[in-house]
């Protein structure tokens, strides 16, 4: 019934999820690729990876239109366009970084006859095919019209990314994460699918248009803007996320999931993810409140701020946890990825800053800031991926003494990113946090960016560890056994983003433009007539 | 004929109502954007400079970096002369080139809306005139320097080469600069320039010390001109010269208080000092011959330390406002000319005898800026960049040749010796240039200057007007001094080295510049000359070839030409070319009466006991006899009777009345000395109780004490990431419990 009352939207819907579409065509195919006896073929795997993320870049910037999304009736409906081609050239990226690594000893061992070829132990078309499949995923979030829709895109994202952590190494330490990962995502999952059961309690609603529009409604809202019920499902739902994002309180896993995983797998742990729940959240956030809304309490009219006061609050106090568990988390550590994860942490908390500060400037910073961030992030694990030491990957600040003197490239790119990820000008990080921190203070949260700069502050002082020790180290017997990995593809991967990190500041404004076109139709065209029509027709079916 | 008009406009005003023409005097400037293509001038050094950095990152091991920069700044010069010939000098130009510094804002009860600094040039006649000379020096001193540091071929030659293509492009920011900040940039930039090149020699503990006190020295200068400028935007909210200009014309509208507008000309004043190298900033400018020579003709005597003269005369209008200021200006300059030249009297070196006379020039600059003849000091400033330009080359063509040889004692008769002919004779030039001898051009501009203290009629001027004087005396006596000693009497020399502490290190490099062929003594050995002593038989000193000859006479012939514009003045009863200049620029507040027929202020003036009415006949009458004086006197002390110099100087010192006045003028009248007790030392042990306050206390408590903090939080919460995967649950949903139990708090507060 429902489907019918809102065809149109639903072929809009349809067009609009083209990409994802691409991708799982691609997924399939990957899949079969690589348990081909062929071993070119199998080899060919990253590569046809590669190609269905550039070809749904491509899709997707000829389906992204304006009509088409006001159309399908999004809450967001300019989201996509950008997120998802930043999603894709993140992905290929990470493609890359994480291409060569997958089965490399059972391929040397089935190149030179040490075994024979057994599709059951071949990995690399399962770790690709869950890669596409978890992009799309992050991107269908983009392009959410609906709870359901929204609870299945994240779990797509999601579900994927614990095979493959399970997956990447092949050790015990792996399979410990994804189990890990894996239990404790059910547990967040299970967190938001109760706030969305809530929501929709309090609504009658699972579209997110329609749920927006009845919060400001007289007979289900009190004065401070939402109803009970939707107030706490609004809470459940954003901690639930909070677990995609790695935030406080559900941070735990961090730290061990991306220690156990393979570098190039958290390389895409530290980006997918997260981009998924903030994407997430930023569909989310709105049906609560939006900038100057009017809500009508007994016979006045009152004017609301962007959020309500409790669902602000807790935005507030997740992102200062956030960022201050993290960095403080970061400073004791010695294992590259564990100081990696915190990092990735506090990195979560500037983005709730952006969240915080409403859907237009914030979210547009936010935007702005994963890309930064998704560069920097892909740079350094592309820079642990491409190094090794007898065999295993490279964990320790010490394995990273004096690299300068053996391979200055990675060192330069690592110390590139590292001091991109503290803010310094002129490199992407500093714009970034500067454009978060400006769209806050105009959002009237100084507090929130004192909290950030002093964060910034004591994070300086692990990232510059990760300059110091490479740079200034001196190589000991211990690094003498640390060796770059046999394919150039993780190191090309490293001097790409790491150059990006410098010369990605060139092009600053139109990036900005880019990313502010996301939330550009949301301010100015509320809801339109037909659309109204169309939501009333789909209330009375139901 | 417009300027005949405005002179005779200009010959009715006297000294005392400088302030009002001051501001009347300038005429508003009109934008010319078809001489855009001035800002070549600017551009060509700073591609030159570009370019020999390219140079030096090739390492190229020839002559093309003093190629480019010789070409390129010839260029910039035949820009400036062309535009000299081809812009009419009725009103100033502005050439607007691109915005630059541009903040605009709104605001309650603001005074001031914008701070607008735009890259554009600001071209009157004062600036023609500065850049003909600074781009002309600049030129020729590039083409002598060719030879001059072939030594340094593939050495430090690039870098040279681009420090001074630094400087010209600093230079003509600050002299064209349409604004103060430009003004400031190149001010800066100057500064950047002259510290680069003192400290050429990097390896040379000397340079590198005079390098740094120069570079100090200018700091506390600029930080006057920083505050001078800040001044000037808070009274006036413009730092545009032309905006500016208008809006003291205007009466200075919106200014915000008094103390500030009549503080502005004492704090530029104190960047001019720094720059210009007057009491108390003037101790640097010594030290500063460290550098090569060419870079001591160019930046250190011809250009650089005038820019002080520059920035007073360009905003003479902000002077003229405050009564006391240019009398303070008058009474430092006249104070430093003093000075220095009894300083000077008593220097072996004779770089340094002429790095004094520099300092003391300088001070007559002041001096004339201060008792109201800008036309005075831009003239002397003019015909001083030549003669002691063409001075300083031949001190350093005499170095070049003589294996650093800088001690006027250990040479002599240099005019005998085969291939010195032109530079001895040049020398000469530029020496009585300097003397102040009759109908030179260093005669005509210093007479102007101590002309107008006495015309001024103003009872402290005269008397700084008879300490000029006595100054020109000894500026005569110790130039000749230097000339008697080096160039008159017996042929007599020794090579100079590295250990006798007097060359610019250029003895060090010394063999190589031997070592080219085609002056004449090529092929003999000279492995011992570097060590004195015992080469001096087997050394011969060499001459200088065609670039050094070449620039020494086409600068001698500019030092000479340099009195031109007063013979046509004195002679023919046509307007003086600079003061002409002069009076189209916003110094002319500053030009006096010009009045031959003997004004009703001539009548008493201090000089008319030799019997002549008009003072400024009577100055040149007195000024050259006191030149001539100072002439004699070094004639019989340095060429009749040399011994009698240094009977003198033991009679001096065994009386213990007379004792000092010899110690105190060879020791500089121990001003470093003073310097250090007064300000060095208090200032070390300050930084060395700051620096303990901040190791101990700073660093060691609040820094790392407050680093501690995180960790120690961090410590704190490490329980918590056991790795268990119970533990991580339990945690996740009682953060879960407790962040909505919060919320449901906040809620139940009505939030």
């Amino acid at each position: 019934m429902t489907i019918l009352a809102s065809s149109p939207s639903m072929s809009a819907k349809l067009a609009l999820i083209a990409p994802e579409i691409l991708l799982l065509a691609g997924a399939v195919l990957v899949a079969v690729l690589g348990l081909s006896r062929n071993a070119s073929l199998r080899r060919a795997v990253p590569l046809v990876t590669g190609l269905f993320l550039v070809g749904s870049i491509v899709v997707s910037a000829i389906v992204t239109t304006p009509e088409r999304s006001v159309q399908a009736g999004l809450l967001m409906p300019m989201l996509g366009g950008y997120a998802k081609a930043l999603i894709a050239s993140i992905g290929l990226l990470l493609v890359m970084v994480a291409g060569p690594s997958i089965d490399r000893r059972l391929e040397e061992a089935f190149d030179s006859g040490r075994a024979a070829f057994d599709p059951i132990r071949v990995m690399r078309g399962e770790f690709f095919s869950f890669f596409l499949l978890s992009i799309a995923g992050t991107m269908l979030i983009a392009t959410t019209s609906d709870l359901i829709w929204l609870f299945l895109a994240l779990e797509l994202a999601s579900l994927p990314t614990y095979v493959m952590v399970a997956v990447s190494r092949g050790t015990r330490r792996a399979q410990e994460a994804a189990v890990k990962y894996f239990f404790l995502g059910a547990l967040s999952a299970a967190t938001f699918l109760y706030g969305f059961s809530l929501l929709y309690g309090a609504t009658g609603t699972l579209e997110l248009q329609e749920m927006a529009a009845r919060l400001t409604q007289a007979e289900y809202i009190d004065a401070s803007g939402v109803p009970t019920l939707a107030m706490l499902g609004a809470v459940l739902a954003i901690l639930g996320i909070a677990f995609k994002l790695a935030a406080v309180p559900m941070h735990f896993y961090a730290a061990d999931v991306y220690e156990g995983a393979s570098a190039s797998t958290t390389a895409f742990l530290g980006f997918m993810p997260k981009i998924a729940g903030v994407l997430a959240l930023m569909v989310l956030l709105p049906v609560f409140g939006d900038v100057g809304r009017t809500i009508l309490v007994e016979g006045q009219s009152v004017t609301m701020p962007w959020l309500p006061a409790p669902i602000a609050a807790v935005l507030w106090m997740v992102a200062v946890l956030t960022m201050t568990l993290g960095n403080v988390g970061a400073l004791l550590q010695r294992n590259v990825k564990r100081m990696l994860a915190y990092s990735s942490i506090a990195q979560s908390g500037y983005l709730m800053i952006g969240l915080l500060s409403g859907p237009e400037a914030g979210f547009n910073a936010v935007l702005f800031y994963l890309l930064g961030y998704g560069v920097t992030n892909t740079a350094m694990f592309a820079v642990l991926a491409s190094l090794e030491r007898n065999g295993e990957d490279v964990e320790t600040l010490d394995d990273l003494a004096g690299l300068r003197t053996r391979h200055p490239v990675l060192a330069w790119m690592l110390a590139a990113s590292a001091i991109s990820l503290i803010g310094m000008p002129p490199l992407i990080g500093f714009f970034g946090k500067l454009a978060l921190f400006s769209s806050a203070f105009e959002a009237g949260q100084s507090t929130l960016v004192i909290v950030a700069a002093v964060n910034s502050a004591i994070s300086a002082f692990y990232y510059l560890q990760l300059v110091a020790v490479p740079m200034l180290g001196q190589p000991n017997a211990r690094t003498e056994t640390v060796q770059a990995v046999p394919s150039a593809w993780p190191r090309l991967a490293a001097i790409v983003c790491g150059v990006g990190v410098i010369l990605l500041p060139l092009g600053l404004d139109r990036l900005i433009r880019a990313a502010s076109t996301s939330t550009e139709q949301l301010a100015q065209t509320p809801v339109s007539p037909t659309d109204d029509a169309q939501a009333s027709a789909t209330g009375a079916a139901r | 004929m417009l300027e005949l008009a405005s002179i005779s406009n200009l010959a009715n005003l006297t000294p005392a109502v400088i302030g009002e023409a001051a501001s009347a005097a300038i005429p508003a400037a009109v934008p010319s954007p078809e001489f855009a293509w001035a800002g070549l001038i600017l551009l060509l050094p700073a591609i030159s400079a570009v370019l020999c950095g390219v140079c030096a990152a090739m390492g190229v091991k020839n002559k093309l970096p003093g190629a480019i920069t010789a070409v390129a700044l010839l260029a910039a010069f035949a820009t400036t002369l062309s535009l000299f010939l081809k812009m009419p000098q009725d009103a100033p130009r502005v050439i607007h080139l691109f915005d630059w510094v541009a903040f605009a804002w709104t605001g309650q009860g603001a005074t001031w809306t914008s701070f607008l600094a735009p890259f554009s040039l600001y071209v009157d006649s004062l600036t023609l005139l500065w850049m003909l000379f600074v781009t002309g020096l600049g030129s020729l001193i590039a083409i002598y320097a060719t030879e001059y540091m072939e030594a340094d071929v593939g050495k430090g030659y690039a870098r040279f080469f681009g420090s001074v293509s630094v400087f010209l492009f600093a230079m003509g920011s600050l002299v064209m600069g349409g604004n103060l900040i430009l003004l400031y940039l190149g001010w800066e930039g100057v500064g950047l320039a002259s510290y680069l090149l003192i400290g050429y020699f990097y390896s040379k503990p000397s340079a590198v010390a005079a390098a740094k006190k120069a570079f100090i020295m200018n700091r506390i200068g600029d930080l006057g001109l920083a505050l001078g400028v800040f001044l000037i935007w808070m009274n006036y909210g413009t730092v545009e010269y032309d905006a500016l200009f208008k809006a003291l014309a205007a009466g200075g509208e919106g200014a915000t208080s008094e103390w500030s507008k009549a503080a502005i000309p004492y704090c530029l004043m104190l960047g001019a000092f720094g720059k210009s190298a007057q009491i108390p900033l003037f101790v640097w400018l010594p030290d500063a011959m460290e550098g090569p020579t060419p870079v001591s003709a160019l930046i250190h005597a011809a250009t650089m330390v005038t820019a002080g003269i520059y920035l007073i005369a360009r905003t003479f209008p902000l002077f003229a406002l405050e009564p006391h200021a240019l009398t303070v200006v008058a009474i430092v300059g006249c104070a430093t000319a003093l000075v220095a030249a009894t300083i000077g009297m008593a220097q072996y070196d004779i770089k340094r005898v002429m790095a004094y006379s520099t300092v003391s020039q300088l001070g007559y600059m002041f001096l004339g800026l201060g008792v109201g003849t800008t036309f005075g000091a831009v003239y002397h400033v003019f015909t001083h960049a030549f003669f002691k330009a063409l001075l300083f080359l031949c001190c350093g063509a005499i170095m070049h040749g003589m294996a650093g040889q800088l001690d006027l004692r250990k040479m002599s008769g240099l005019r005998n010796v085969k291939g010195f002919g032109v530079i001895s004779w040049t020398f000469l030039i530029g020496c009585l240039c300097l003397a102040g001898f009759p109908f030179t051009a260093g005669f005509f501009s210093k007479d102007s200057i101590i002309a107008q203290a006495f015309a001024s009629g103003n009872p402290t001027f005269t008397l700084l007007g008879w300490i000029a004087l006595f100054t020109a005396f000894l500026t005569a006596y110790y130039t000749f001094r230097v000339w008697f000693r080096v160039c008159g009497g017996p042929t007599k020399y020794e090579p100079g080295d590295e250990m006798h502490g007097h060359g610019d290190d250029h003895g060090a490099h010394d063999h190589g510049a031997h070592d080219h062929g085609g002056h004449g003594h090529g092929g003999h050995g000279h492995g011992g000359h570097g060590h004195g002593g015992h080469g001096a038989h087997e050394w011969h000193p060499h001459g200088p070839r065609l670039a050094i000859n070449g620039v020494l006479l086409l600068i001698c012939a500019g030092a000479i030409l340099a009195a031109v514009p007063s013979y046509l003045g004195e002679m023919q009863h046509q307007p003086n070319w600079v003061e002409t200049m002069v009076s189209h620029s916003s110094a002319a507040g500053g030009i006096p009466s010009h009045d031959h027929a003997g004004g009703d202020h001539a009548a008493h003036h201090a000089l008319s006991f030799t019997g002549i009415a008009d003072v400024h006949a009577a100055t040149s009458v007195v000024a050259s006899a006191a030149g001539i004086l100072g002439i004699l006197v070094a004639v019989f002390f340095h060429l009749i009777n040399r011994g009698a110099a240094d009977r003198l100087r033991a009679a001096l010192l065994s009386n213990g009345l007379t004792r000092w006045l010899p110690l105190a003028l060879e020791n500089k009248w121990k001003v470093d000395e003073i310097y250090h007790v007064v300000f060095r030392l208090p200032a070390w042990v300050l930084g060395h109780v700051l620096h303990a306050v901040d190791k101990q206390i700073i660093d060691g408590v609040v820094v790392n004490g407050t680093a501690r903090l995180p960790a120690e939080l961090g410590r704190l919460f490490q329980p918590l990431y056991n790795g268990a995967l119970q533990g991580y649950a339990a945690t996740m949903a009682g953060g879960i419990a407790l962040i909505a139990a919060w919320v449901f708090w906040i809620w139940m507060q009505g939030g």
